[in-house]
């Protein structure tokens, strides 16, 4: 007997529980002027997608394929509008491919959305029934799990209460104690565990561990990269309806996060032109100072030295390229460019670190690290060399500036860039020290596994 | 054809679920709310009677009582246009539902087509009261004919299953289809021989009337009901085919459209 005709039998058939091949799908835009001849399409050739006008197609998913095996976790993470939901859907059941196949071993169930697939206007008890009905329970398989579904959703007298008076937290909780309780071989959730409260999301992550360890297999959607990482065996990152990426989680989240740190980079850096040819622009007429969103000044001095630009480089020295997103860790340069028309003999080159909220982090000058100057006339670049930046994960800001010795400004120029930091673990505060913790007594735990 | 069938067999215990709940709304809440549903077609019944019946009260031929007579095709009629007036919408009603999870499709409009039925079928009292009455004013109506309704029922019923799943999955993509329906609905009433008998309509239309579908079930539930005979082999012939044709199309139209349903709702 080969693996394909043992398929789909009983618990000893290997193979994947979910095979997603090539599955494409393109969701049309109409016009009314279209609709008749859709449907003529529609009945004549059995889709309303085939032959459509590029302009009037909207490609959700191109060519995404994947297997999960039975007992794994399968993470989807990608930005809005990339094609997850659709996926999930696609995978469900409920939206049909364009093209390509999607076979699933055994019942799947799906919590996506908001009460997936609750009638607002009765209660909770019958949607149970109704729910359990669409997933192709009989009313006694239903009657035996009741009991534990309601204890699991926590909502006691409400089960009886019609859908539309639950709350966000109401409506999850049920879908999700059914999704689970309805013995479900694939088990697809998106993006809903952020609603319940803390106590409840845990009870759900106890009951999807179990799930997994009793073989079942997970497609879970989440903007929450944390979590992905956390729960998945796999992360496939969808980009634009396109997979970008599919593998271990971590390397997969890392990469996403530093395409949307770079993306955000991108975007700071255009910023950041605009302005300066707005600055260029306004040269010409009145000085009016940049200011930033709370009205506070961004340039001030007297311009007899000028911060020409300034950037960050990341990567040891001799490989360092300009990027504004690093791991905690990571040795990296400020470099200033600067120009002074004039010969100026005293001249200071100052960097400082806050955060968003305003918090100083560092600041430092080539004053108090005891450079004495001599002259400068024309352009130069400075460095604030780090050969490991520790801070902790989040975004920061930068100004960089020239100055006299006594202080007075030439060119004090704030929020000049920012930067993202990433880091394994998650800490309170600005400082993330190289660390690690140990122990000795009559303790026992668990460490951390292995990343 | 057959896959719409054997998915709502397959989800029967889905669509029995649902009928029932479907009632429980109506009737929940109020001591008369099974009465509440009679209300409509007694209206209408009321209201037809005495236009028809009494103020006009043309050549209506041997169709005395005419109360007894417009009762046992009226109240079929509504099962029929209710089913498909609410099947028509339950896709778009229940967007919700079938956006949001692997819900059959086919299901919603079989619901409505179910639940009119049972609503028929509890009015059936009221047409075998009127027979009482009328029998005992001394009219010949009723008789063993009546045994077969079952099986005029269960001729029709894939006629109007597959009439509303063919319209339901039109509406979702077509909002103009629900408003085109009602017109429809009423055109196709006054063509069919529910308020008027057959003989009453003037030779050279009734072969207009006769090819109307919905014709040959008005005829056999007076034949069954009303006079208490059983229907002439050439009318369950008639019936049987434009049931077997009314199922066909719709479901392939279903079928068809339902791919996407849950885009278009």
């Amino acid at each position: 007997m080969t693996a394909a005709h043992t398929e789909g039998g009983g618990p000893a058939a290997q193979g994947p529980a979910l095979r997603v091949e090539g599955v494409t799908k393109v969701y049309r835009r109409t016009t009314p002027g279209d609709q008749l001849r859709t449907l003529k399409s529609a009945l004549l050739e059995g889709t309303l997608t085939r032959g459509l006008a590029p302009e009037n197609a909207i490609t959700a998913l191109a060519g995404v394929s994947f297997e999960v095996a039975p007992g794994e976790a399968f993470g989807v993470i990608g930005g809005n509008g990339s094609g997850k939901s659709t996926l999930l859907k696609v995978v469900a059941g409920i939206l049909r491919p364009s093209a390509g196949r999607v076979a699933a071993r055994g019942r799947v169930g799906a919590l996506i959305e908001l009460g997936a697939g609750f009638h607002p206007e009765i209660s909770g008890r019958e949607n149970v029934y109704i729910n359990g009905a669409v997933l192709g329970l009989s009313r006694r398989e239903i009657d035996r799990r009741f009991d534990d579904i309601v204890a699991f959703s926590g909502l006691g007298a409400f089960i009886d209460e019609p859908v539309k008076n639950y709350s966000s937290g109401m409506y999850v909780r049920l879908g999700f104690a059914v999704a689970v309780h309805t013995d479900p071989d694939v088990l697809l959730v998106d993006e809903v565990l952020a609603v319940g409260d803390e106590a409840f999301a845990h009870r759900c992550l106890r009951r999807i561990e179990e799930l997994l360890a009793a073989g079942k297999t997970l497609v879970f959607v989440s903007h929450s990269l944390d979590l992905v990482e956390d729960l998945c065996d796999r992360v496939l990152w969808l980009d634009g309806g396109r997979p970008r990426l599919l593998g271990e989680p971590r390397r997969v989240v890392d990469a996403y996060r530093q395409a949307v740190a770079e993306e955000e980079g991108r975007e700071h850096l255009e910023a950041k032109a605009r302005s300066d040819s707005r600055r260029e622009a306004g040269a010409e007429g009145a000085e009016e100072p940049e200011r930033d969103e709370t009205g506070q000044p961004l340039r001030w001095g007297s311009r007899r030295a000028e911060v020409v630009s300034a950037r960050l480089l990341v990567g040891p020295p001799g490989e360092a390229r300009e990027r504004y997103h690093l791991a905690s860790g990571e040795p990296v340069a400020f470099e200033i460019e600067a120009r002074a028309e004039e010969p100026l003999g005293d001249f200071v080159f100052g960097v400082a670190i806050s955060t968003p909220r305003g918090t100083e982090v560092w600041g430092t000058n080539t004053d108090l690290a005891g450079f004495t100057p001599r002259g400068f006339a024309g352009r130069a670049r400075v460095r604030l060399v780090c050969p490991a930046l520790r801070l902790a994960p989040g975004e920061y800001l930068v100004d960089a500036a020239v100055h006299a010795e006594d202080g007075s400004p030439y060119d004090y120029r704030r929020k000049v860039f920012a930067f993202t930091v990433t880091a394994r673990d998650r800490g309170v505060g600005v400082y993330f020290p190289e660390h690690r913790w140990e122990a000795e007594g009559d303790l026992d735990w668990e460490p951390p596994a292995l990343r | 054809m057959l896959d719409t069938a054997v998915e709502l067999a397959r989800f029967r215990s889905l669509l029995a679920t649902l009928t029932a709940r479907e009632l429980k709304a109506r009737y929940r809440g109020s001591v008369l709310g099974f009465f509440w549903s009679l209300l409509n077609p007694l209206l209408l019944l009321a209201v037809y009677g005495f236009v028809f019946g009494y103020i006009l009260n043309p050549r209506l031929g041997d169709v005395e009582p005419y109360a007894v007579f417009l009762v046992t095709g009226l109240f079929p009629w509504i099962w029929f246009s209710g089913s498909l007036l609410e099947g028509a919408g339950s896709l778009l009603a229940n967007a919700g539902l079938i956006r949001k999870a692997a819900f059959p499709a086919e299901v919603l409009p079989a619901v409505s087509v179910a639940s009119h039925l049972v609503h028929f079928l509890l009015a059936l009292p009221i047409v075998a009261g009127a027979l009482v009455v009328g029998r005992y004013l001394g009219h010949p109506v009723g008789g063993w004919g009546a045994l077969l309704l079952p099986a005029v029922v269960l001729l029709q019923l894939p006629l109007v299953a597959g009439l509303a799943l063919g319209l339901a999955a039109l509406a979702a993509h077509f909002k103009d289809v629900r408003d085109i329906l009602s017109n429809l609905l009423t055109l196709l009433f006054f063509s069919t021989p529910i308020i008027y008998p057959l003989e009453a309509v003037p030779e050279w239309m009734r072969s207009a009337v006769r090819v109307n579908p919905l014709t040959p079930f008005t005829l056999a539930y007076q034949d069954t009901l009303f006079r208490g005979v059983v229907p002439e082999a050439s009318l369950w012939l008639q019936m049987a085919l434009v049931s077997l044709v009314g199922w066909a199309a719709g479901s392939w139209l279903f079928g068809r459209l339902k791919e996407t349903v849950v885009e278009a709702v």
